[in-house]
């Protein structure tokens, strides 16, 4: 075909593609888009693509959302900033598609679009765009309206912005949840391009008013908005609008009101002050910490921390601190989990006396607890407790808890604290480490799973790693070696996977001296699995010992098991045999 | 159109004199229940022992000041049973902890009792209902029944949710006879839907809708047929009522896909639908094509699927022509991972191009039987073999037939495709079965599609091809062209291939 002589028409063959009944190849072409349009250069693009494609909006939603996505980006191929505005309209009509996620990604995508254009053309095409979403007929329009007020908002006149500013009090006020819904989320977002007159005047009857909504959802998003409005208001004005608000919602019967307070209280913190904090916001925290409903509480616990930091610690030890020790035996193990992973935290903030006192106990009730979980997440935050109570009160009550973790029942907790077992033993130094870990992780070693033998080999590496080389060989090395004559080629496995991690921190003497001589005692096992990974091992070998040791045992015992019955041992021998040969044809 | 008609409706209901039902109560009983902050007292807080925790927020621990029988409704003379009614009504105001059954269990046992005796009561009808009676009636029902459920544990994928039962509400006992006395109270002849309509009000019915989410199916059965006969007697309320469940139909299809009273409520619709007067108002199509049809898109449409299918054959008895309307909506909601809801699909369509004039089909046949061209060759027997079930259809086979010179050409690939190479065998024994069908319809038509399939097959390769070097040509020319120098462009050539 003499293709070549045809002239290309881009448009025709992105009409063509889009017409495609694979929605693959219609996807892949609107992905190409800006192939298409830097083919055409930035008038034709500006004059025939854009418009070709705001009236394209009838496709699958998944290449509506591909569409949604390029033309955010598309500002270049149009030829710059000025001509911004002509890809507004085919994303105006993906703004009102039914599909949520098309219209979100259409909303980004104006936003991106928006923040970059010139005031005037804000005014002329991007203000009138989110009138016309706002007053749209179905609420798909006005939902997305939501999401682009606070960049319209920005640099256009003031005569508009009370335009917008009414629009949007309207928008809060309408009639489908869904639309007071997508206010309400956005209402933080826009707030903060809002001018500080009319935060007070305007901004906050529109919160006031979504937060007695009668929907509970609506009023949910509208406590998410709290600590971000607060933050913008003078601490006097957070304290007569925010604050009576916050008190309230938690105290409301809904517990995913309260829930989402309890998440977001420690923000307002700052924005009220330290006086209101103590008259007001202490005991609606203290009210959450002992919810009803454990969500609420888990919520209240996961944030203990934060809310300390802020206080002064007598008031933390006062308030705060009878509640955490009621949560250290709550009924739920969510409760629980969540005040372990971060009571850690509030160490530094207590002091040392206060934490040998009150904290210490609620460590070792934590570490003691029945749910793995629990004690996990003590044990990951160790390293915050030790600089504050030392290493020696720590140790004790410590070990059995590790000693227990380490058996548990479930794999994944056996793994957890694997990974931890490293980052201890730098911590409680090697006499600690001898006496008591060793055993273990010669244990795990020959674990029943396999990502726990795996995880155990990989930890001998990090633990040669940490104490060095003479440390490994008396302590380490010896054990791992005995596990060669294991009647279980599994096991016996491990100790090849051992070796070839150790070996480059172990460094090329004790390699040649001590593992080599196992390894070539392996090849001859009666199992094919270790014999090739054999072979596999001693290929990574290589770059470690010298070449006179490859050249006299590594090279003879690959040569004999290329020459083994077993098709995969050959295969790996020969993959071995081949790599000395390049390297050595690489030095030479 | 429908913004026109919602914007004639009251923008919010009158939120204030419902809001007054629950604050404040008189009569005999003591004290009305409300929450009491969250812990009785300073002994920390109240929790129950095991790991469901049910209806603590709902029935806080708060004292229940001890509440009297009273006397039976024969003992006083009929001018004074309303007062007694009242009397007793509000002595149901008072709400007991069910996550103790040892508590209160007295006072629970008078509640229950004086219940029974409401329940009689209203039953006999004997007397006409004042406003007092039914201010009382309405506040009794919203203190009792308008509760927030508990966290639903079994959606939060934790770890310990082996038991896959729903959490039923303790308080059960007492909730079903409110709910008794509440149907047994709308459907009264003595109750007037004209005085009523003011304290079963827009805010009343929002709430009673809202608790369609509970997980106990027995509560939403009560409500389904509570909310039916709300729906019958109060003409006002019917269209606030339809936009009510359209919201909840919204959240559910648009944001959390999480709600457990999907079913209830179109079940409700069913009947609402079946009663709409002739020619349909397009309010009405609205909702087929805005909600019904967009309900098809939730992975749990299974849940409610019986339902929706239901509403939605009531839509095209009603009106035919809205047969093409619905294959293209589901057409565009067509699951393509989930073979489970795409078995479900090829069911509902069968339902509907079954009944659809030879007029109507021509709308939709072409992009009809794309689709199900794709579900014949699906690696999921169960798909495919539903599928080539349409040609055991002699209703679709008909129509399939007075159509096939557009059919026959779209099919032919894929019924070629499979009698080549499809694993399952009853799958090849039915395709092979529906190519013998076409052969017989038309020979002649036939024989053309399979030269045109070998043709195609040829050509397949160097379409591909051709879109590469088309493609490459682009990228090419593209590349010639300079960017707009005005702004900085980062160009990531894209690595992708195009599919062949």
């Amino acid at each position: 075909m003499a293709m070549v002589d045809e002239p290309l028409y881009p448009i025709a063959v992105l009409i063509d593609e889009l017409k495609n009944d694979d929605i693959q190849l219609r996807l892949n072409s609107i992905r190409r888009l800006s192939t298409i349009a830097r083919a055409l250069g930035e008038e034709r693009t500006r004059k025939e693509l854009i418009p070709f494609l705001s009236e394209n909006s009838d496709d699958d939603d998944e290449v509506l959302l591909a569409m949604a996505e390029e033309l955010g980006v598309f500002i270049p191929f149009v030829g710059g900033i000025e001509f911004a505005h002509v890809l507004l309209p085919p994303l105006e009509s993906l703004c009102t598609v039914e599909e949520t996620c098309v219209r979100e990604k259409a909303v980004e995508s104006l936003c991106k679009i928006g923040s970059q254009m010139k005031e005037n053309d804000l005014v002329e095409s991007f203000v009138p765009l989110v009138k016309r979403l706002a007053g749209g007929e179905w609420f798909a329009a006005r939902v997305s309206a939501c999401g682009i007020f606070h960049v319209a908002y920005q640099g256009c006149t003031d005569v508009l912005k009370t335009e917008l500013r009414a629009t949007y009090s309207q928008l809060c006020k309408d009639d489908m949840p869904m639309v007071r819904r997508a206010a309400a989320s956005n209402l933080g977002k826009f707030a903060t391009t809002v001018e500080s007159t009319f935060l007070i005047a305007e901004i906050m009857t529109m919160f006031d008013d979504l937060t007695k909504d009668d929907q509970d959802s609506v009023r949910l998003l509208a406590v998410e908005g709290c600590a971000a409005l607060g933050k913008l208001l003078e601490p006097q004005d957070c304290v007569a609008r925010i604050l009576p608000v916050i008190v309230n919602f938690s105290q409301d019967k809904s517990w995913r009101v309260r829930y989402m307070v309890a998440n977001q209280l420690y923000e307002l913190c700052e924005a009220v002050g330290p006086d209101c904090t103590r008259t007001d916001l202490v005991p609606a925290y203290v009210r959450l910490l002992r919810d009803n409903e454990a969500e609420v509480r888990i919520a209240a616990a996961g944030k203990v921390t934060k809310f300390c930091r802020l206080l002064n610690p007598e008031l933390a030890i006062q308030h705060i601190l009878p509640c955490v020790k009621e949560l250290s035996s709550d009924s739920s193990q969510h409760v629980r989990s969540a005040l372990a992973s971060v009571i850690m935290g509030m160490a530094p903030i207590l002091g040392k006396d206060s934490t040998i006192e009150h904290l210490l106990p609620i460590f070792l009730s934590l570490l003691k607890d029945e749910f793995p979980d629990v004690r996990l997440n003590i044990i990951s935050k160790l390293d915050q407790v030790n600089q504050v109570i030392g290493i020696d009160l720590l140790s004790q009550s410590l070990l059995p808890a590790i000693v227990e973790l380490a058996e548990d029942r479930h794999w994944r907790v056996r793994l957890a604290i694997i990974e931890y077992v490293p980052l201890l033993a730098s911590q409680l130094g090697i006499g600690f480490f001898d006496d008591k870990l060793g055993a273990l992780c010669m244990q795990w070693l020959q674990d029943k799973v396999y990502s726990i033998r795996e995880a155990a080999a990989n930890n001998l590496k990090r633990l040669a790693e940490e104490f060095g080389p003479e440390w490994a060989m008396q302590h380490l090395v010896p054990q791992v070696l005995d596990m060669v004559n294991n009647p279980h080629y599994l096991h016996r496995m491990m100790v090849l996977r051992a070796i070839s991690l150790m070996a480059p921190v172990m460094g090329s003497e004790i390699t040649c001296s001590k593992f080599l001589p196992v390894v070539v005692e392996a090849s001859k096992d009666r199992v094919p699995n270790i014999k090739f990974n054999v072979a596999k091992l001693l290929q990574s070998l290589i770059p470690i010992v010298d070449q006179s040791v490859v050249d006299k045992t590594i090279r003879q015992c690959l040569v004999d098991l290329s020459e083994d019955p077993d098709v995969d041992v050959r295969y790996f021998a020969n993959q071995a045999l081949n790599s000395i040969d390049g390297s050595t044809a690489a030095q030479s | 159109m429908f913004k026109q008609f919602l914007s004639k409706l009251p923008r919010k209901s009158s939120k204030s004199d419902s809001g007054e039902l629950n604050r404040s109560s008189s009569g005999p009983v003591s004290s009305p229940v409300q929450r009491s902050g969250t812990s009785g007292g300073g002994s920390g807080p109240v929790r129950s022992n095991s790991g469901k925790r049910m209806s603590s927020a709902v029935f806080p621990a708060s004292v229940v000041a001890g509440i009297e029988p009273l006397v039976p409704f024969k003992d006083v003379p009929s001018s004074e049973k309303l007062n007694l009614f009242v009397s007793k009504v509000s002595l149901c105001c008072v709400t007991f902890d069910f996550s103790d059954p040892g508590k209160n269990s007295i006072e629970k046992d008078v509640k229950r009792q004086t219940l029974l005796e409401l329940l009689d009561f209203v039953a006999s009808g004997s007397v006409k209902f004042t406003e007092p009676a039914i201010l009382a009636m309405c506040r009794m029902c919203a203190v009792n029944l308008f509760r927030v459920f508990p966290p639903n544990y079994r959606s939060s994928s934790g770890g310990e949710n082996d038991d896959d039962e729903p959490m039923f509400d303790p308080a059960w006992p007492h909730l079903q006879i409110v709910y008794d006395l509440l149907l047994k109270f709308i459907t009264s002849p003595c109750l007037d839907a004209k005085v009523a309509k003011k304290y079963l009000d827009h805010a009343f019915i929002v709430r009673l809708l809202d608790l369609f989410d509970s997980e106990d199916p027995r509560e939403r059965e009560c409500l389904k047929t509570i909310l039916h006969r709300v729906y019958g007697k109060f003409m006002v309320h019917r269209p606030f009522v339809r936009k009510s469940m359209s919201n909840i139909f919204y959240r559910f299809v648009f944001e959390t896909e999480k709600h457990s009273g999907i079913a209830e409520l179109l079940e409700i619709f069913g009947s609402i639908v079946s009663g709409f007067a002739l020619p349909l108002k397009e309010e009405h199509k609205i909702f087929l094509w805005r909600v019904l049809i967009p309900l098809h898109k939730p992975k749990s449409v299974g849940n409610y699927f019986q339902q929706l299918s239901y509403c939605i054959t009531q839509f095209i008895d009603k009106e035919p022509k809205l047969g093409s309307v619905v294959i293209k909506g589901l057409l565009k909601f067509w699951p393509i991972t989930n073979s489970q809801k795409e078995v479900m699909f090829l069911g509902e369509v069968e339902e509907i191009v079954e009944a659809m004039s030879v007029m109507e089909f021509q709308k939709i046949m072409v992009p009809l039987f794309l689709r199900i061209a794709c579900c014949v060759t699906s690696s999921h027997f169960q798909v495919s073999e539903r599928a080539l079930f349409l040609w055991n259809n002699d209703q679709i086979v008909n129509l399939i037939g007075h159509n096939r010179q557009a059919i026959l050409p779209i099919m032919f690939t894929a019924l070629e495709k499979n009698a080549q190479n499809h694993w399952n065998q009853s799958v090849l024994n039915l395709t092979l079965n529906v190519r013998k069908m076409f052969c017989e319809m038309d020979e002649a038509l036939f024989m053309s599609c399979h030269a045109r399939f070998k043709e195609d097959e040829a050509k397949q390769c160097s379409a591909a091809e051709k879109r590469k070097e088309v493609w490459a040509r682009l990228e090419n020319a593209a590349s010639m062209k300079p960017i707009t120098g005005k702004t900085a462009v980062l160009v990531t050539p894209r690595a992708t291939s195009i599919a062949c």
